[in-house]
């Protein structure tokens, strides 16, 4: 059984290079950073040497083992032996079943990076005559362990992860992985670079990560090489026990999966109004107001918009944080830098929502049956943006005046919102042009929760985010010049007139675009409509 | 024949170098039920999108009610309803509100729009399930509720793509009879499909595509010319060789 898995994987490998392009490219794309990852952490294990080689360790295994807990939540679809359903059909016991998943687990291009990179180890933490043995051992318990928590993760989550919330929460998961990586490319540098994270920052993290499998791993190496034998077998006998419990959960849950209805899709219902009252309230301020009701309920339940939003927030704080934590900035110049955070959340506002076509995907040629006149189509727009407003407007102020108020400067909030207003309106006024000079259909990958433009569509994507974010500071340069020119000037006079004319410029801005888009839209919604159906969101 | 309520003149479409609609002519009656039939990729749904403005036809032209479809779509889209053959509705909304969406994008007022949803949803049998999202309905579920926002502006024109295609006995009952009822009022159906008993059962009017041309059209009777439309059908279109000499062993439980 094991054998027939790993040929059926070693096949999807290969069928990887003989399927579509989209396929091709990504496989040649993951195996290059499967490579490259294992050179990487090969190279880095291999130079912790010497004091705290045992804690950077640690913490390089507990992070890949991180790594393999998140992966398949993102990765589910990849591979069809990872889904037990897809073999529930066939005559095989629960324990073959599992060594032969185990075993297809254990091929491709990442299981193998993931055992070259951490033999780093024996070139770094290990040295002495019992290290580099110890080591080795190690290190296969640290991989297996780290397949079988996957395994187990994945089996366990299976029947989530077919269903609509399942998917959900894995676009959710992108957040908090996303904000790390910002925060990590941001902040670990600047904090390394000032002195303040050290190797023995790492000391403390090592306490109570000693204590995880892959923490054991890594001290048991350390026992080994220091001459301490009796120690080192303890710690990997208990990470032997760990992957073996590991092991018997997952045969039990797969057990249990094969055989279990996945209930997740059964639905709550939407919040409960009598059926005397409306559906969509809004709807009562005429088409521009059913269409803002839609978008509206749209930004509260599908998940993607919500991670638009939080996306938009992280690359907020992300544009001012190094400057707030520096602490030396001039005032001027962190007046300028929220100016500039403001404005780039703006951007990324509309950059999510500049392909609205292919965004809404099949049900944009059920919405063009009914919307043809440009009156109808500025209703269109201009509903859309209602509802990103109502919710853009309050959001990106609030974390204007958050920054600001971190910053040790309230008052700079004003000229950041001023910013935020006028960046409002341009992005999405320069959103409803793009939506319709630019139109491409969605893709959902498998195993990715967040959709991407279709195979042969990329340009059109790059050039939404790049045309966003140039167009929208090249619009919004007025602002910045205002900003810069007075800030000698009173407050009190300068921050209303501000605040008021940057509003009223975006206002005229998103405007302009809606009504530009209208007029383009007017002629091309059959095709608009074939670029949605070929949408698949 | 009486008021025709649908009129298509020599459409074309191609793809590349696939042509997709060759030039087909199609009158149907007011009051009609209608059904195009055909082989899958015979080229119905490409028919039907360019009938009801969603495709850009390379050649042709198509009446609604007199209404040019192609130079005044605002008029003829006010007058027909569309149901797809894939699901195009808004997922994250719940019944009740793709109903009420649909009838205020139409033009409804909101309290119209929403009286007819509910009655909609009644006949329809998704009284029950109105507020649970689109995205955990059925394949029926779906298909009616498509059905209610193709209806409620009370087109005069009903255009269906496969309309019981998935869809349980029960649901698909429910369809028939309200399309039935729909009919009887003087309001016209043009369904394509390609199962030829519920065609026989219900249209008045057949046409047969094949190849994105017109092979066949006139009555049920006229069509099948006393034999079953399914034989009719596959006399026209022809039989496919089965080459299933090779299945020898099919069939037997020893190996």
């Amino acid at each position: 059984m094991a054998r027939l898995f790993v040929q059926l994987k070693l096949r999807q490998l290969r069928n990887a290079l003989i399927g579509s392009t989209a396929a091709r490219v990504s496989f040649i794309v993951s195996t290059i950073f499967a490579v490259l990852f294992a050179i990487g952490t090969f190279i880095v294990l291999a130079l912790f040497r010497g004091t705290y080689s045992v804690e950077l360790t640690s913490v390089v295994f507990t992070s890949i083992a991180f790594g393999w807990l998140f992966a398949p939540i993102f990765a589910f679809g990849l591979d069809s032996t990872l889904d037990p359903a897809s073999m529930a059909l066939y005559p095989v016991r629960t324990r073959r079943l599992a060594t032969g998943l185990l075993a297809a687990s254990a091929t491709g291009a990442w299981p193998l990076a993931n055992l070259l990179g951490q033999l780093g180890v024996i070139v770094g933490l290990a040295h002495g005559p019992l290290g580099v043995p110890v080591a080795l051992v190690a290190v296969v318990l640290e991989v297996l362990f780290c397949i079988t928590l996957a395994r187990f993760v994945t089996t366990g989550m299976a029947g989530l992860l077919r269903s609509r919330r399942g998917k959900d929460l894995a676009a959710f998961l992108f957040l908090p992985v996303f904000a790390a990586y910002e925060l990590f490319a941001q902040v670990v540098p600047k904090l390394a670079s000032s002195g303040k994270l050290t190797a023995a920052s790492f000391a403390g993290f090592d306490s109570w990560m000693r204590w995880l499998p892959p923490g054991l791993a890594a001290h048991a190496i350390q026992d080994a090489s220091d001459g301490h034998p009796g120690t080192a077998a303890a710690r990997l006998a208990a990470l032997a026990a760990v992957v073996v419990v590991l092991g018997w959960l997952w045969i039990r849950s797969l057990g249990h999966a094969l055989v279990t209805a996945d209930t997740s899709t059964q639905s709550s219902r939407v919040r409960g109004r009598g059926r005397a009252r409306t559906a969509l309230p809004l709807s009562r301020f005429g088409l521009r107001g059913t269409l803002a009701a839609r978008t509206w309920i749209y930004q509260r339940r599908d998940p993607t918009s919500l991670v638009f939003w939080g996306v938009v927030v992280v690359i907020m704080v992300v544009v001012s944080i190094r400057l707030i934590l520096s602490k030396s900035a001039t005032p001027s110049a962190l007046e300028l830098n929220l100016v500039v955070s403001g404005l780039f959340g703006a951007a990324f506002v509309g950059v999510f929502h500049a392909n609205p076509v292919g965004l809404t995907g099949p049900p944009f040629a059920f919405e063009a049956m009914a919307l043809t006149s440009r009156r109808q189509l500025r209703a269109y727009f201009s509903g859309q943006n209602i509802a990103l407003c109502a919710i853009g407007i309050p959001l990106l102020v609030a974390i204007s005046f958050g920054l600001a108020a971190w910053a040790g400067h309230p008052m700079f909030g004003f000229p950041a919102a001023a910013a935020d207003l006028a960046g409002l309106g341009a992005s999405l006024g320069l959103a409803s042009v793009f939506s319709v000079a630019f139109p491409y259909p969605m893709d959902k990958r498998m195993g990715s929760p967040m959709l991407v433009a279709a195979q042969g569509y990329g340009a059109y994507r790059f050039a939404d985010i790049l045309g966003g974010i140039i167009g929208t500071g090249a619009l919004c340069s007025p602002v910045i010049v205002a900003v810069a020119l007075t800030n000698a000037d009173p407050a009190a006079v300068r921050m209303p007139v501000l605040v008021v004319c940057s509003a009223a410029y975006g206002l005229a801005l998103a405007w302009a675009g809606v009504r530009i888009a209208a007029i383009a839209a007017a002629g091309k919604m059959p095709e608009l409509s074939q670029i949605a159906i070929h949408s698949k969101v | 024949m009486g008021e025709i309520a649908i009129e298509v003149r020599g459409l074309q479409k191609h793809f590349g170098e696939k042509q997709a609609v060759d030039g087909i002519n199609l009158d149907i009656a007011a009051g009609s039920l209608a059904g195009l039939v055909g082989p899958n990729g015979a080229g119905k749904t490409t028919s039907l999108s360019m009938m009801t403005g969603l495709l850009r036809p390379d050649l042709g032209k198509v009446l609604i009610n007199g209404l040019d479809v192609w130079k005044d779509p605002v008029a003829a889209k006010a007058v027909i309803g569309v149901v797809p053959d894939q699901a195009r509705l808004f997922e994250r909304l719940s019944g009740a509100e793709m109903l009420e969406y649909s009838g205020r994008l139409y033009g409804l007022p909101a309290d119209e729009a929403r009286s007819r949803a509910a009655q909609l949803l009644d006949t329809l049998d998704l009284a029950a399930d109105a507020r649970r999202l689109v995205a955990d309905y059925s394949t029926g579920m779906r298909k009616k509720t498509m059905l209610g926002c193709a209806l409620i502006h009370n087109p005069s024109v009903l255009f269906l793509d496969e309309p019981l295609e998935g869809v349980d006995p029960v649901s698909g009952d429910v369809i028939r009879r309200l399309l039935t009822r729909f009919t009887g009022s003087g309001s016209t159906v043009l369904f394509s499909s390609h199962v030829m008993e519920l065609v026989e059962q219900i249209c008045d009017h057949v046409s047969v595509i094949n190849k994105g041309r017109i092979v066949a059209t006139g009555t049920t009777d006229e069509v099948r010319d006393g034999k079953t439309l399914q034989q009719a059908f596959i006399d026209l279109v022809g039989p496919r060789a089965s080459g299933e000499e090779g299945l020898s062993w099919l069939g037997s439980s020893s190996s």
